[in-house]
């Protein structure tokens, strides 16, 4: 019992330490869980930088947790789709960086010529590096399965070009 | 938008009206008439190697067509699905609401409607590489899908805009050419032609030629399209599994066919075509309802033998 109790007590500190040294390397610079946007590491501050973008640029339509226009898989009366969500329960997570991307600056039309979108193109709104950082957010809010799956389709996608 | 009421009621009466005939004919098995294959034979499919047509009715062959076997449905089918991977596993979208499943050739069914919408299921498909996987269009609703073979159902995505409106599915075929989304394509025929969408549904989208995009930016000249006329309705879509870049699809006009997922089609038959399938395992085999018979073709649809009940 007592030998169990110590055992315990030390696993407990040493993860403690463990938890303060990686809170120190993620300071400022340090790379997030390696996440990656286009190939670059995404940092810290990035995703702080990219979250606060999120809040003043998208949160309007895609949601302030980013989970979409109400009822998104139904049409609006004008024929159009609404803001579907950026959490894992959307489909964001199956686009390529370099779609999204595209979709941010330029909108849905320049992935899928002729459509007809409520998607603005960000482009002379934000800059690239702060796409980058919006999407470095969104992406650091996905679970393992959906990053590991984006990754995958990133990759094939970095292959097709 | 999804709808509340629609005024289905002519279309389903028309179908069971003929269908009654289609009983008839199909049953006594000393007829020598062509298989009748009017409005009333909606679908057309492969379970195998064996021959299904549906309508009011089913009937079923399993010697290409010489003689053939009448069974039970619950409701007239507007939509038939099988995959190779699950032999005498028949799915089936019905004329009243609502898809059954068989899991003998056509013998006997259960419904699998569970969380589904309610309304007349057009058109029905098995996707390629995943045999449970399940997807419906509901009429005036959306597309639907099922994880487990029918067992639990969820929206995946409303109905296609063309041409300034909704258009429901008439036909639904699961496509083995990659997204680039991790994932295949989901294609549908409507009443004002085809689309597709990605079975990650993020949204549905023409059928564009592959490297258009790439050429435009190179300044090449981009890759020459044909598309299927648009003046009219696509009421049947068929991939082969074994070479899922053919496509087949059954208009007023005939039946025509596309060698690179639905970019450039050819006219392959004359004649006004309610459905057409193809073989698992051959993508030249098709079975196709042409100006009201059933017809069978070898050669992906140069020439066609008529179906007669021996
Ligand atoms: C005015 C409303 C609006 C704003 C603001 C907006 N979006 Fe969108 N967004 C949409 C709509 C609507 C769609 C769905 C387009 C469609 O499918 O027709 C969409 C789709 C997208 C998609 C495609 C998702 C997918 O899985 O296909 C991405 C990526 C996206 N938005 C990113 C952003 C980002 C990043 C921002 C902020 C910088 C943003 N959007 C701001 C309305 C908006």
């Amino acid at each position: 019992m007592t030998r169990k109790l110590i055992i315990i007590a030390s696993a407990t500190v040493t993860s403690l330490v463990a938890i303060a040294a990686l809170a120190q390397q993620q300071d400022h610079d340090a790379s997030a869980e390696g996440l990656t946007v286009l190939g670059e590491p995404v940092t810290m501050e990035e995703i702080a930088v990219g979250r606060q973008l999120y809040a003043e640029s998208c949160a309007s339509c895609h949601g302030a947790n980013l989970e979409g226009q109400a009822d998104w898989k139904r049409r609006l009366d004008n024929g159009r789709m609404p803001a579907p969500p950026h959490d894992e329960t959307g489909h964001t997570w199956h686009h390529s960086d370099q779609d999204l991307f595209t979709i941010t600056k330029n909108g849905v039309e320049a992935v899928v010529p002729g459509y007809e979108s409520d998607m603005p193109a960000f482009e002379g709104t934000l800059d690239d590096a702060e796409i980058r950082a919006v999407l470095a957010y969104i992406k650091s809010t996905w679970p393992e399965r959906q990053r590991t799956f984006q990754a995958k389709v990133t990759a094939n996608d970095e292959d097709r070009s | 938008m999804s709808r509340h009421s629609y005024p289905a009621l002519t279309r389903r009466m028309f179908i069971l009206g003929s269908g009654a005939a289609l009983g008839t004919s199909a049953l006594p098995m000393a007829l020598r008439a062509a298989v009748p294959a009017d409005s009333a034979m909606a679908v057309v499919a492969f379970d195998g190697d064996a021959l299904l047509a549906a309508g009011s009715n089913l009937i079923r062959s399993e010697d290409n067509g010489k003689s053939w076997t009448a069974l039970p449905v619950p409701a007239a089918i507007l939509g038939l699905a099988t995959h190779p991977a699950q032999p005498g596993h028949l799915f089936a979208g019905l004329a009243s609401g609502g898809v059954v499943l068989s899991q003998d050739g056509g013998r006997s069914w259960e419904t699998r409607s569970r969380g589904l919408a309610e309304g007349e299921v057009d058109a029905v498909a098995v996707a390629a590489g995943q045999p449970d996987m399940f997807y419906a269009a509901v009429r005036g609703d959306g597309l639907w899908k099922s994880e487990d073979a029918g067992g639990n159902w969820s929206l995946a995505i409303d109905r296609p805009w063309l041409e300034d409106a909704e258009r429901d599915p008439l036909a639904l075929a699961s496509v083995d050419l990659a997204t680039g989304m991790g994932g295949i394509w989901i294609y549908a025929g409507t009443p004002a032609g085809l689309t597709r969408v990605p079975d990650c549904f993020c949204r549905w989208q023409d059928v564009q030629p592959g490297d258009a995009m790439d050429a435009l930016v190179a300044g090449d000249t981009p890759p020459s399209e044909a598309p299927l006329p648009r003046s009219e309705p696509v009421r049947a879509l068929a991939s082969a599994l074994s070479a899922p870049e053919t496509l087949y699809a059954a208009l007023p006009s005939g039946v025509w066919t596309s060698r690179d997922g639905g970019v450039v089609w050819s006219h392959v038959a004359q004649g006004s075509a309610s459905a057409v399938a193809v073989h698992p395992a051959d993508e030249k085999r098709l079975i196709a309802a042409l100006d009201g018979v059933l017809k069978l073709s070898r050669d992906g649809g140069a020439n066609w033998t008529t179906l007669a009940v021996a």
